[in-house]
């Protein structure tokens, strides 16, 4: 529960930003800080104060395969998605899509059972009301989501539901699409990106074809964290 | 332009050359940033080979995100600081509860004055050691086992063996007079 007194508020921040609560506890503040611009700014501030006390650490030597690691990986990555990506998505646009709209055809058809089975799941929830669930996500082995009602609810005729996710604050929640009330939506894993356990996924009611910005701008109808199984 | 000014600019310039798909800025930056962020992830964790797991994942993250950077909102390292902790508090805390080693700010005495009473630098990085110098060390110690090592309320309290809501009280007490201290 976010405190309402401005000078509680100001704590929570200072409390979030060190890292003092449970992972329940921290998905809502996060959820708070999306959407309250002077607590986002006071975190900020916060984390740029306590570089100093990062500062203090002694610097230790880095292993050499750390750095072969990384290398490697960042050029597989560079292989599939800064290179090859752009060039299919400029010349591929229309097979991209036909693939994609065949992939969820052949979903929705062959139904729950075709679906490998889950590596992550996530139970969207109202705020607040842990006893209300709206919704599931599913994550596949190979990356490819799964979003399906759990409940019927009535939404705004004239809003659209947004799909978001947001794997760090630092990076800003990332759009996955809007999504049409009491329907399914499977997303490929290329649309998805990396998922990863206690990542946050919510649903949010904007102006008719979404956020006008970069990251909600409505109230969060259901949100919730993937849970490795 | 000091030294530790100047290496926070050169963090901000590899981060955006990064951006752009410069590997060998890439490979400066974690050069210039990694060691520090290492001994950051090995005291969260406690193990070397968690602690690599998450340093490794962070600069992938980094590589793969540095676009997403604003440095309006805060320089290169705090950033880098800011994905490494998100990730260590997400996936590697919350599984040490006996350890009780020391921390930077151990060795400073316990001066007794409250937070206020100290003096404020211009540098807000060196702000905040002399404001958790001028705290007193049950407050100090508390607030820096969360950060240093990600423990929570209830892992503090359980390694220190004192009652929860003493430690609620004195952190938030610290936390309060650090605000003050900080101007925030």
């Amino acid at each position: 529960m976010i405190p309402e007194q401005p000078e509680a508020q100001r704590l929570l921040v200072a409390e979030y930003v060190l890292g003092l609560h449970s992972r329940e506890q921290s998905a809502e503040i996060e959820q708070w800080l999306e959407q309250d611009d002077d607590a986002a700014s006071l975190a900020n501030h916060w984390r740029e104060h306590w570089l100093g006390a990062a500062e203090l650490l002694e610097p230790v030597p880095l292993p050499p395969r750390l750095w072969r690691e990384i290398s490697r990986r960042t050029a597989s990555e560079d292989s599939r998605g800064r290179f090859d990506w752009q060039w299919l998505w400029q010349s591929l646009t229309l097979w991209r899509t036909v693939s994609v709209a065949l992939l969820v055809a052949v979903v929705l058809l062959l139904g729950p059972l075709r679906v490998p089975a889950p590596v992550y799941t996530v139970v969207l929830q109202a705020p607040g009301e842990a006893a209300s669930p709206g919704w599931r996500v599913t994550v596949s082995a190979q990356g490819d989501l799964q979003l399906t009602p759990l409940s019927e609810s009535e939404y705004p005729a004239d809003r659209s539901v947004q799909f978001w996710t947001l794997s760090d604050p630092a990076l800003g929640p990332r759009s996955l699409g809007l999504v049409q009330p009491g329907e399914s939506l499977v997303l490929p894993a290329s649309r998805v990106g990396g998922v990863e356990s206690g990542q946050l996924f919510e649903l949010t009611l904007e102006p008719p074809g979404g956020s006008p910005a970069d990251r909600p701008t409505g109230p969060v109808l259901f949100i919730g964290r993937a849970v490795a199984i | 332009m000091d030294d530790s000014r100047a290496e926070l600019e050169e963090g901000n310039v590899l981060l955006r050359a990064c951006a752009s798909g410069d590997r060998q800025a890439f490979h400066q930056l974690y050069l210039n940033e990694a060691p520090r962020m290492l001994a950051l992830a090995r005291r969260f964790t406690g193990e070397s080979s968690l602690a690599e797991d998450a340093l490794q994942d962070t600069f992938i993250q980094v590589w793969e995100n540095a676009r997403r950077f604003q440095s309006q909102r805060g320089c290169a390292r705090t950033w880098l600081f800011g994905l490494l902790r998100y990730r260590l508090i997400n996936q590697h805390h919350r599984s040490r509860r006996d350890a009780f080693e020391p921390l930077p700010g151990d060795q400073w005495p316990d001066s007794g004055p409250s937070p206020e009473q100290c003096s404020v630098e211009d540098d807000q990085r060196r702000a905040i050691i002399n404001c958790l110098q001028g705290m007193q060390m049950d407050r100090r110690r508390p607030i820096l086992m969360a950060f240093y090592q990600g423990f929570t309320y209830e892992q503090i309290a359980e390694t220190l063996a004192i009652p929860l809501g003493t430690i609620k009280s004195r952190v938030r007490s610290g936390l309060k007079g650090l605000q003050e201290c900080l101007r925030l």
